[in-house]
């Protein structure tokens, strides 16, 4: 465990080790003094010129007064923002569509309800100009606002009754 | 995983409630803090209180620190500002020939300009550490002494130290926790078991 800590404050663990390593000092009070020490030792051969009085222990009963802080963990890691944003481009490109196919299915539904109404066929067969039911009727199936060509003849025998 | 990365780590759990992660942040830094500290505060007293000041000044800003920068440049910004609020409430001004960056602060070396007042008891432990870190380096093996040295003294990496000594990176990590683990055990009798002992 003591070349764990001692790997860690180098910053040379493994991602998944660190975790594990940092349980085990949380709970380990020899384990925690190793890691002064150790840092000391650092901070001995680094500046000789002052090695400083160790507040650790003041300073915990300082810190034990403190109200324990939360703070919303906002910054994610690269991998899990990449992930995120790829998702939620997904969802949005999915959304779209969804919503696309569903504009195109409700605006079909007035066309044909328009084009069935029987109002729509009533002047013609209203008005009856001579032929004129003749006429449509021979034409029908020209008509561009058809979408069932083959039924054109059922429907103008309806329409005339 | 890198140094920044582990102080990022021990932030995150902080700023879950976890005090005692904070805790290993402080026994981290508090000696560079303290050392840039007292650059402005020059009674090794006042500058100790004011180093825990800042420490405390920055568990309570925790949830403020987003990690965009690294963790040490944000303390070491937090110290310097403790530092000057505390001269001017005492009526001094901070000297103007420590006008310097955080990130430059910890390698101002220029100690003549701003030296501390040491107490005497606290000069001679600090003394005393010192030599009985030097005397446990110089009776290592050649081995354990150098790789040490170039891990905390020319600051390579484990990789970088492999290269250096033509071994195996896991031959470096033991050499330098073992060369840790003997000074250790020499510094364990002046350090004192007990935490209140402990200077």
């Amino acid at each position: 465990m003591n070349s764990d800590i001692s790997a860690l404050m180098d910053g040379e663990l493994f991602e998944d080790e660190v975790d594990e390593v940092l349980d085990k000092l949380k709970k380990n009070k020899p384990f925690q003094q190793d890691w002064q020490t150790y840092h000391l030792i650092g901070d001995a051969l680094r500046q000789p010129d002052h090695v400083g009085k160790d507040i650790s222990a003041a300073f915990r009963e300082r810190l034990q007064a403190e109200p324990v802080v939360f703070a919303p963990r906002r910054k994610m890691t690269q991998r899990v923002r990449y992930f995120a944003l790829s998702a939620a481009a997904s969802v949005m490109a999915l959304s779209l569509v969804a919503w696309l196919s569903l504009q195109v299915g409700v605006e079909r539904k007035p066309q044909i309800a328009v084009i069935q109404q029987p109002n729509e066929v009533r002047p013609a067969s209203f008005a009856s100009p001579n032929g004129i039911n003749e006429y449509l009727m021979a034409h029908q199936e020209y008509s561009p606002s058809t979408d069932v060509h083959g039924a054109a003849s059922f429907i103008h025998t309806v329409s005339q009754k | 995983m890198g140094d920044r990365e582990v102080d990022q780590q021990l932030v995150e759990r902080a700023q879950s409630g976890d005090k005692h992660a904070f805790e290993l942040l402080v026994a981290k830094y508090q000696r560079r803090l303290g050392r840039l500290i007292s650059r402005f505060v020059r009674d090794a007293s006042e500058a100790e209180d004011v180093t825990q000041d800042a420490f405390i000044k920055a568990y309570r800003a925790l949830p403020a620190f987003r990690g965009d920068s690294a963790f040490y440049t944000w303390l070491y910004r937090i110290g310097i500002n403790t530092a000057k609020n505390h001269l001017l409430a005492m009526g001094r001004h901070a000297p103007t020939s420590t006008h310097f960056d955080a990130e430059e602060a910890e390698d101002f070396e220029d100690a003549s300009l701003l030296h501390e007042v040491a107490t005497p008891e606290n000069e001679l432990m600090s003394k005393q550490v010192v030599a009985v870190v030097n005397s446990s380096l110089q009776q290592l093996p050649d081995d354990l002494r150098m790789a040490l040295t170039l891990r905390e003294i020319e600051g390579l990496s484990y990789e970088e130290i492999a290269a250096v000594m033509n071994c195996p990176i896991g031959t470096v990590r033991s050499r330098i926790f073992r060369a840790r683990d003997a000074v250790a055990a020499n510094l364990r009798p002046l350090l004192g078991t007990n935490d209140n002992q402990r200077w």
